[in-house]
């Protein structure tokens, strides 16, 4: 165990720049996992800096410690419960007073802090000089400025840890004076504290007394003040005597006028707003910003359609045109690896069914589902996340946020949906952009609605041969159709389950910035590609495997006798008020995986082939066989029916309850079944075939 | 004929000037005495000060800016500003609405009379009606008449416009917060973000379907439902 060993919290407001000083100071030396019981990431990383191991853990970016969202309990609870030697805090000197907000509620937790001043460069574009030193003396702790994409100033960060960890600084944090009748309220309260027996951060209990902060309050009224971090050594006080200071509380936060709530945030903003005249100086007028000048036609009544739709559709475009040609290049490496081992297990006499489970159902079926998904992930998560990087994503979301709150949502739920184009699975982790607990059910539910990049893609290939020359209105039907469900089905989940729960929308606008191309690869590689394709594989390398055998067992058979024949003769009877045949069904169900198998899932249900492979003969069969109304009412169904298994254990992770991510099981299957039936007992009575 | 200060002569008239109305808000805010009687008192005293004297009372009171008649106290060798504000009588078309800003404190009497009226320096007042001699005022509920010869003697401003809900502002408005409500989760997301009492706001935006809408606030853009904006009060604040 080395002794010289530190933790370090890095706390700091949303777009700041953390993640960039994160990955900067601990390379690939890093792990992301999860804060214990909640879907939020915990980022974890060690450095070295001298003799010193130096191991930080970023904290969920917030606005406040006000125990408000998930995030800000993490963070605020991780602060007080003493793990972190030292809490880094970012902050984005473009927006000082805003960001001291959280400086200086940090200050009152821990006077282990040292302040990286981020975005150093663009305050000096701005036209702003700060006075570091000042801003030292008026916060009386470390203040490092820093330019995290540049790496400047983390050699000095770094430094300023080391002497944070060997006691070498001299610290006087600053704390907010609340006025008069605040700090009165808080002297009684940290007397009746005292009386209890209670020491340590008296006056921040008391200030979050007044201020009815939630966690404190639940910790109160159950009696536990170890719950609230009060440090484990909390003394047992009985419950009674705990009620009596809530009561006080409470009495003393009513007589307050204004609100106790509102005042404590005004002082501590007001104290931020002196601090900021004293340090930040500003060489030039104001000039219009580039923000400025890109909102006007961004966010445009008019304008903002045609681009929102063009950008839109540029996405999908590059992902289906970009994919093609490195998913054959995958399909052929996987060829080869098949022939290869085809050749090897023949070599060594392997028994017939150990080549053909290995190479035609696990090597050549998992193949085809990685050379379909992944090119297109790539492209289309890339693209996103350049996107977001650069700004545009909240623009979105300002646009769309009247639409979606007419269906009961909100604005972040149509970057969930956009980003579900891509993969339903993505889509489902976005979720957790959106803070309210109802909104984000809502949207993780209905997201499998949306036509995921695999269905689109397979879909395309049966609209193509179906309808040819009037592919185009079919497909925009689909997409209409899609999107319509999803809408819908929102509005009816509000409708039915959470009338009373109010929504809302308070988003951050942040200004355009250049794309960090290194962090926005890694995290599109890492994150999403990376644990998605993880996952994927993991299931669709046994389902492959069961399809195989499926179609092969027992061995010899004729078509009729495989376990696939007596699936499709099984469910026949199921899908006739759909138009759906036995064999459709069967081939729905083996693209549970992977959406993007239909087609070589359809050849094997229909007795062409005994391996999960793309072939021409299964599409020239389909031509002759199925009427454009079939055709129709098959790919309906197959755009809507069920999430992927993928998709349906992402949903559980980020819901943890069983009752969730059933209803993400009926919700799509419901609607498919609902719209198919009426297209395809609505084309007979029109007499369509 | 005009008579003319030399340059000395001025200085100390300025000098008393400060002396006499420092004394006013000493023996208002320290002692307690009733607006009207401090005029004869701080003439007293004005006299009886040394410079030393003068700068200890001034910053035991914490270099006030104004005295309590509303007249601005100048700073030590400054110039006297003239009076803020026009008298009421000029400016009391009906239905305008007033902030008082000056009292004339030469005769006590009616200076006794106005403040007990309610009439004091930072009063809101609404002009009813004008007749030839006489005011009727609108204060905090009340019915008020007033003499046309002591609303000469009092200085106002135009009242700054009724505090309105934050979403009710136009694009390209500027307000200052001047009531927030702590309740609501979402209320307590946007004291965070700065919407707190004195904060400026600009409003940027509505979105392109009319909601929400973008604030900048802080430095910072934010944007709000409406709804949400609506539980932030704000006065509008004019171009200078």
């Amino acid at each position: 165990m080395n002794e010289k060993r530190i933790v370090v919290g890095m706390a700091g407001n949303p777009n700041v720049g953390k993640s960039a000083i994160f990955n900067a100071l601990t390379g690939s030396r890093q792990h992301v996992g999860n804060w214990p019981g909640k879907t939020i990431e915990r980022a974890e990383g060690v450095f070295y800096h001298g003799d010193w191991e130096i191991h930080l853990v970023d904290l969920p970016g917030t606005y406040s410690l006000a125990a408000q969202s998930p995030e800000e309990i993490i963070a605020r609870d991780y602060i007080l419960s003493g793990e972190p030697d030292v809490v880094v805090n970012v902050v984005d000197a473009t927006s000082l007073e805003r960001n001291l907000n959280l400086t200086l509620q940090i200050l009152e937790l821990t006077d282990q802090v040292v302040v990286a001043l981020n975005l150093m460069d663009e305050v000096k574009r701005q036209g702003w000089e700060i006075d570091v030193g000042a801003l030292e003396a008026a916060l009386g702790v470390p203040v490092v400025p820093t330019v995290a994409t540049e790496g400047e100033g983390l050699p000095q960060l770094a430094a300023a840890l080391r002497e944070m960890a060997e006691g070498r600084r001299q610290l006087h944090p600053a704390s907010v004076d609340y006025g008069l009748t605040v700090e009165g309220h808080v002297q009684r309260l940290e007397a009746d504290l005292a009386s209890l027996g209670i020491d340590g951060r008296r006056r921040w209990v008391a200030l979050r007394l007044l201020e009815d902060d939630p966690e404190i309050v639940e910790a109160f009224k159950g009696g536990n003040l170890s719950d609230c971090c009060l440090r484990e050594d909390a003394p047992s006080v009985s419950s009674e005597a705990l009620q009596a200071v809530l009561r006080r509380a409470a009495r003393l936060r009513e007589a307050t006028r204004p609100d106790a709530r509102v005042e404590i945030v005004r002082r501590r903003y007001e104290f931020a707003h002196d601090v900021v005249h004293r340090v930040a100086r500003r060489l030039r007028p104001v000039e219009e910003s580039l923000t400025e000048r890109v909102d006007r036609i961004v966010t445009h009544r008019l304008w903002s359609w045609p681009i929102m739709l063009a950008i839109l559709v540029a996405v999908l475009w590059v992902t289906i045109q970009g994919a093609n040609v490195p998913s054959s290049w995958l399909e052929g490496a996987f060829g080869w690896l098949a022939q290869v081992t085809r050749d090897f297990l023949l070599e060594i006499n392997a028994p017939w069914w150990v080549v053909g489970s290995l190479v035609d159902g696990l090597i050549v079926g998992t193949g085809t589902v990685i050379a379909v998904m992944l090119p297109p992930m790539v492209i289309f998560f890339t693209a996103f996340n350049l996107l977001e990087d650069i700004g545009f994503i909240p623009r979105v979301a300002f646009n769309l946020d009247r639409l979606m709150r007419a269906v009961g949502s909100q604005g972040k739920h149509t970057l969930v949906a956009m980003m579900s184009f891509g993969c339903n699975v993505t889509g489902v982790l976005t979720c957790r952009i959106i803070e309210n607990a109802k909104d984000r059910i809502v949207a993780i539910v209905t997201s499998p609605l949306i036509l995921c990049n695999g269905r689109f893609g397979a879909g395309l290939a049966l609209i193509i041969l179906f309808f040819g020359n009037r592919a185009l209105p079919v497909t925009l039907v689909y997409l209409a159709v899609s999107v319509g469900a999803m809408l819908l089905a929102t509005w009816v989940l509000n409708q039915l389950l959470f009338r009373q729960e109010p929504g809302g929308f308070v988003m951050e606008l942040p200004p355009y910035r250049k794309p960090k191309w290194g962090q926005v690869i890694w995290r599109t590689l890492v994150y999403q590609v990376g644990h998605t394709m993880g996952r994927a594989v993991m299931i669709a390398a046994p389902a492959t495997l069961l399809i195989w055998l499926l179609g092969n067992l027992p061995p010899g058979a004729p078509f009729e006798r495989t376990a696939i024949g007596w699936l499709v003769r099984t469910l026949a009877p199921l899908g006739r008020p759909f138009g759906l045949t036995g064999e459709m069904l069967t081939a729905l169900l083996f693209t549970l995986p992977a959406k993007e198998i239909v087609v070589p899932s359809l050849a094997m249900t229909y007795g062409l082939q005994t391996t999960l492979v793309d072939s021409e003969a299964i599409l020239d069969y389909l031509a002759q066989t199925w009427t454009p109304l079939v055709a129709f009412s098959f790919l309906t169904f197959f755009m809507l029916y069920l999430p992927c298994l993928v998709t349906v254990w992402a949903t559980w992770k980020e819901t943890r309850s069983l009752k969730w991510t059933l209803m993400s099981l009926v919700v799509p299957l419901v609607t498919a079944s609902g719209i198919t039936f009426a297209v395809y007992q609505g084309g007979r009575l029109l007499g369509v075939s | 004929m005009s008579a003319r200060l030399t340059e000395a002569g001025e200085a100390r008239a300025r000098e008393l000037i400060r002396a006499h109305r420092l004394w006013e808000r000493y023996l208002v805010d320290r002692k307690g005495m009733p607006l009207e009687a401090v005029h004869a008192e701080a003439h007293r005293r004005e006299h009886e000060t040394t410079p030393e004297e003068l700068e200890r009372l001034d910053a035991e009171l914490g270099h006030p800016a104004w005295d309590p008649h509303g007249h601005a106290i100048p700073a030590p060798g400054g110039r006297v500003p003239s009076p803020p504000g026009r008298s009421l009588l000029e400016e009391g078309t009906p239905g305008s609405r007033l902030r008082i800003v000056c009292l004339d404190d030469e005769t006590a009497a009616l200076l006794a009379q106005l403040v007990a009226l309610g009439l004091k320096p930072g009063a809101d007042v609404e002009v009813l009606e004008q007749k030839p001699n006489l005011l009727r005022l609108h204060l905090d509920g009340n019915i008020v008449p007033l003499a046309a010869a002591a609303a000469r003697h009092v200085s106002v401003v135009p009242a700054p416009a009724l505090p309105v809900p934050l979403g009710e502002l136009p694009a390209g408005s500027q307000a200052r917060v001047v009531e927030a409500y702590g309740g609501g989760k979402h209320q307590r997301r946007m004291l965070d973000m700065g919407f707190v009492p004195g904060a400026e706001v600009t409003v940027i935006r509505e979105a392109p379907l009319g909601d929400p809408i973008e604030y900048r606030i802080k430095g910072t853009a934010v944007a709000l439902r409406r709804k949400d904006a609506d539980t932030v009060l704000v006065e509008e604040l004019r171009d200078e």
